[in-house]
């Protein structure tokens, strides 16, 4: 497996849906290439961050406000408000 | 590494029972909803519209599709999928109302992943994320790629979705969810390969 090749089939190699040929090719290529080895190794951090610095939800402040709104809209079809 | 499970929330029966007993009119059920999924959905229209004001907008029109039981969830599409296309819809809508004032970066669907060029090695996510500059360096790589990859890379890898299940949620294919996951992920590592090496970070032990 060239250098090429094992960067197009990265994301499959990363989520484990190589067929298994390609698989052990790309195995055996990143044993030998230190270049593709820190091209997946980085490629994994990268998810790995997004994945852990989760990004501010919405506040206890505007999630009570929201749900409250949410539960007045909340009615049978055709009741009284 | 491998896939993330699927995202976690109510069970699919319990999920089903709610949104019936929502449709009646009935709000108990909406608090715990409104727990497992306000925040998931706010964080996507975040990082999508990048307006807190719009993202909270768009999580109301979710619950409010959902209230009302406005589309049928039919029984191929689990809720979670269901709630994530309502979200991605409405904050590209939003998006799109705004693009006039400001820049929304192009969508480039037929554009090969990108070969990766710069080659620095990183810190541990848990050592680089101690630092205010990297999460901004995260932000700021995230935001400046087109909507689709963002949504794709977001869906994947963050609220770990499966592959059918973000494609299902994008109304694309397979196929097309793939290559946007992997062009989101190697311009993401590209741009933050960036960051790196104008830091001079560098794992110990290495070069």
């Amino acid at each position: 497996m060239t250098c090429q090749e094992l960067v197009r089939h990265l994301s499959d190699y990363i989520d484990g849906t190589l067929a298994p040929e390609d698989r052990t090719a790309a195995a055996a290529h990143l044993a030998e290439c230190e270049k593709c080895h820190l091209v997946l190794d980085t490629t994994q951090c990268t998810i790995l961050l997004y994945r852990a610095a989760q990004s501010p939800g919405l506040g206890a402040e505007r999630r009570e406000a929201l749900l409250r709104r949410l539960e007045k809209a909340c009615r049978p079809p055709g009741s009284a408000r | 590494m491998s896939a993330s499970g699927p995202a976690t929330g109510p069970s699919r029966l319990d999920e089903l029972a709610c949104l019936e007993s929502m449709r009646r009119g009935d709000p108990t059920c909406l608090g715990g909803f409104f727990q497992a999924w306000g925040d998931r959905l706010y964080r996507l229209s975040l990082r999508l519209t990048g307006d807190p004001a719009s993202a909270e907008d768009v999580v109301q029109e979710a619950f409010l599709k959902l209230m009302a039981g406005a589309e049928r969830i039919e029984g191929r599409s689990r809720l979670a999928t269901w709630l994530y296309r309502v979200a991605y819809n409405a904050s590209i809508d939003r998006l799109r109302d705004r693009k006039r004032t400001a820049p929304v970066p192009e969508e480039g669907d037929d554009e090969p992943a990108p070969t990766p060029a710069l080659l620095v090695d990183f810190l541990s996510p848990e050592e680089m994320l101690k630092d205010a500059e990297t999460r901004r360096a995260l932000d700021e790589a995230i935001a400046a790629l087109p909507p689709s990859l963002r949504a794709a890379f977001l869906l994947r890898d963050v609220e770990g979705l499966s592959t059918a299940e973000a494609a299902e949620a994008l109304s694309v294919t397979e196929t097309n969810l793939k290559v946007r996951l992997h062009r989101a992920r190697l311009l993401l590592r590209e741009r933050l390969s960036a960051f790196v090496a104008g830091r001079g970070e560098r794992r110990e032990g290495h070069p």
